[in-house]
């Protein structure tokens, strides 16, 4: 059974680019440019690993990951961003993330850390 | 007074010629009599008066010259009083020996009287005072004309002090120099108190150039991991794609991934080369602190003409902040301020702060300025954003995120009449989710 990913990130290339990635791994995998429209788009309980990027405008990947959990819902969150700050793991660990990853992202590490969230 | 007393003897003797001439011999001794005894009674009440006045006028002179010696006494209480060193200098000798000194002097200079007086002026500057200026001062005094200047002088001690120093000839009726008066200032606590405040504008300076080069490395590494994350992920998945198929195809693919990890290796270093300071949170009064700010741009303000009034409400709470990033953030949203109002005949900044709430306090910068335009307002303050021939389009971004660091928000909104007015709040209490 393959693994639903939806990616988040307003840079287009950015989305492209890591769904053509996870493809070539069997992922099914939606894109959105915002945080509104995967809301608009996605439910709560639809099954599915969030590949998250922060800086966004408009709803950022921290308020995205709040709501998330207020609603309830279970969605593993990986946060992909280029900031590199010290406390941002730790940070993203304790917002209930699965994981934190630095931009450029290695396809291996993201795989790894997506399987490991299957288990 | 003197005028009445004289015209009346010679009103007197007007009347004289007049006198009755006739065959009563004895009325006219008679006569003759009273007119005398009159006139000599007149005789000695003008005698009197004259005595009289004689008499004022000795007391007049008495009293003119008590005033004239207070005046002189009082001048040289105030002379003696005075904080500033006051002296006098013989202009007629060639050495300009001094030929009066108040104590001040002596107390700044650290020399006693006998030490000073008669003594060449420039004598007392020693050998360690600047001999250029010791020189300047007397070609200055040779020229005939006035000196005014500041200087590091020595106490007879050794101990420096700043010198504010104005030497200004006195002319006789002539117009001739007879002396020279001069008057020392100690502006060594002034000096000291600039000196702080300008390096308290360094430091503040400083900090913010780092911080926005900081900001910008930020920003410019944020825009180049986008790309390089597309890049390597295409790179990576057409790796993929390829299985066991193109092995040279493979190879470039390979040297792709290497390369863009490069690149972002190169940014990470760069980025940790420029980590921001984390905030030091200490406990801060808003009022004190926008004061403080104040006083630093000060210099700047006047420069540009324009004035500030603060409205600081005095039942602020403390609030938990970084001192010196608050600054900047202040600094920032009022050079902003002063730009806007480069072009404008209006002169008014205005700083107020308020408690928006029991919780909050609200800083507000207004300016009369040109305002925001209604396209500018979206992306006032992103990244890069300038509206400044020769900005960066750093300072607000900074500011915001500084702000937000607080707690607290920074917007931005165009004034009824004119201007704009550039707000930010901070929580009393530090949320802890952060």
């Amino acid at each position: 059974m393959s693994i639903n990913i939806f990616i988040v990130d307003d840079d287009e290339s950015v989305c492209r680019a890591l769904k053509t990635l996870l493809m070539t791994y069997d992922f099914e995998v939606k894109t959105f440019n915002s945080a509104q429209s995967f809301f608009a788009t996605v439910d709560h309980d639809d099954p599915g690993c969030l590949l998250l990027d922060i800086h966004m405008p408009g709803l950022d990947g921290w308020e995205v990951q709040k709501r998330i959990l207020a609603s309830g819902s279970t969605r593993p969150v990986i946060f992909i961003s280029a900031e590199k700050k010290d406390d941002a793991t730790d940070r993203a660990i304790k917002a209930g993330a699965v994981g934190f990853l630095q931009k450029p992202v290695n396809g291996q590490t993201l795989v790894d850390l997506i399987n490991g969230v299957k288990d | 007074m003197k005028n009445k007393i004289i015209r009346k003897p010679r009103q007197t003797r007007v009347i004289l010629p007049e006198k009755p001439k006739g065959p009563l011999l004895n009325i006219r001794i008679r006569n003759n009599l009273e007119e005398k005894v009159r006139q000599q009674t007149d005789e000695l009440k003008i005698r009197e008066g004259q005595l009289k006045l004689g008499a004022d006028r000795e007391k007049l002179g008495a009293d003119r010259e008590k005033i004239a010696e207070e005046q002189i006494h009082i001048r040289t209480k105030a002379m003696e009083s005075t904080l500033d060193g006051i002296f006098i200098i013989d202009a007629k000798k060639a050495d300009f020996p001094i030929i009066y000194a108040n104590p001040s002097f002596f107390n700044l200079t650290g020399y006693s009287k006998s030490e000073v007086m008669g003594k060449s002026y420039f004598l007392l500057y020693g050998f360690d005072a600047n001999l250029r200026i010791v020189e300047e001062i007397k070609q200055t005094l040779h020229q005939g004309k006035s000196f005014h200047g500041e200087m590091l002088n020595f106490k007879k001690n050794g101990e420096k002090y700043w010198c504010l120093l104005r030497i200004a000839p006195v002319r006789n009726a002539k117009g001739i120099i007879t002396h020279y008066v001069g008057i020392k200032t100690d502006t060594s606590l002034m000096k000291q108190r600039d000196s702080e405040i300008e390096e308290q504008r360094e430091e503040l300076l400083h900090v913010t150039r780092v911080g926005k080069l900081a900001e910008f490395v930020s920003s410019l590494a944020h825009e180049i991991s986008q790309p390089l994350t597309a890049i390597l992920s295409y790179a990576q998945a057409a790796q993929r794609m390829l299985k066991d198929r193109e092995p040279q195809l493979r190879e470039i693919l390979q040297y792709i991934i290497n390369d863009d990890q490069r690149a972002a290796e190169v940014i990470r270093r760069l980025r940790s080369l420029l980590k921001k300071n984390k905030p030091t949170f200490e406990t801060l009064d808003i009022n004190t602190l926008t004061n403080d700010t104040v006083t630093l741009i000060m210099p700047h303000i006047t420069a540009k003409n324009k004035v500030i009034r603060l409205e600081l409400d005095s039942n602020l709470i403390t609030i938990q902040g970084d001192r010196i990033q608050l600054q900047q953030v202040l600094l920032n949203l009022i050079s902003n301020s002063l730009e806007a109002m480069e072009d404008s005949d209006s002169r008014e900044l205005l700083i107020r702060t308020s408690l928006k709430d029991a919780d909050t306090i609200l800083v507000q910068v207004k300016d009369s300025g040109c305002g925001i335009p209604e396209e500018n307002k979206p992306k006032l303050f992103a990244h890069f954003f300038t509206s400044k021939p020769d900005g960066l389009g750093m300072g607000l971004s900074i500011s915001r995120s500084i702000v937000e660091a607080h707690g607290g928000h920074l917007e931005a909104e165009n004034n009824p009449d004119r201007g704009a007015t550039f707000y930010f709040t901070i929580p009393i209490h530090m949320k802890s989710d952060r």
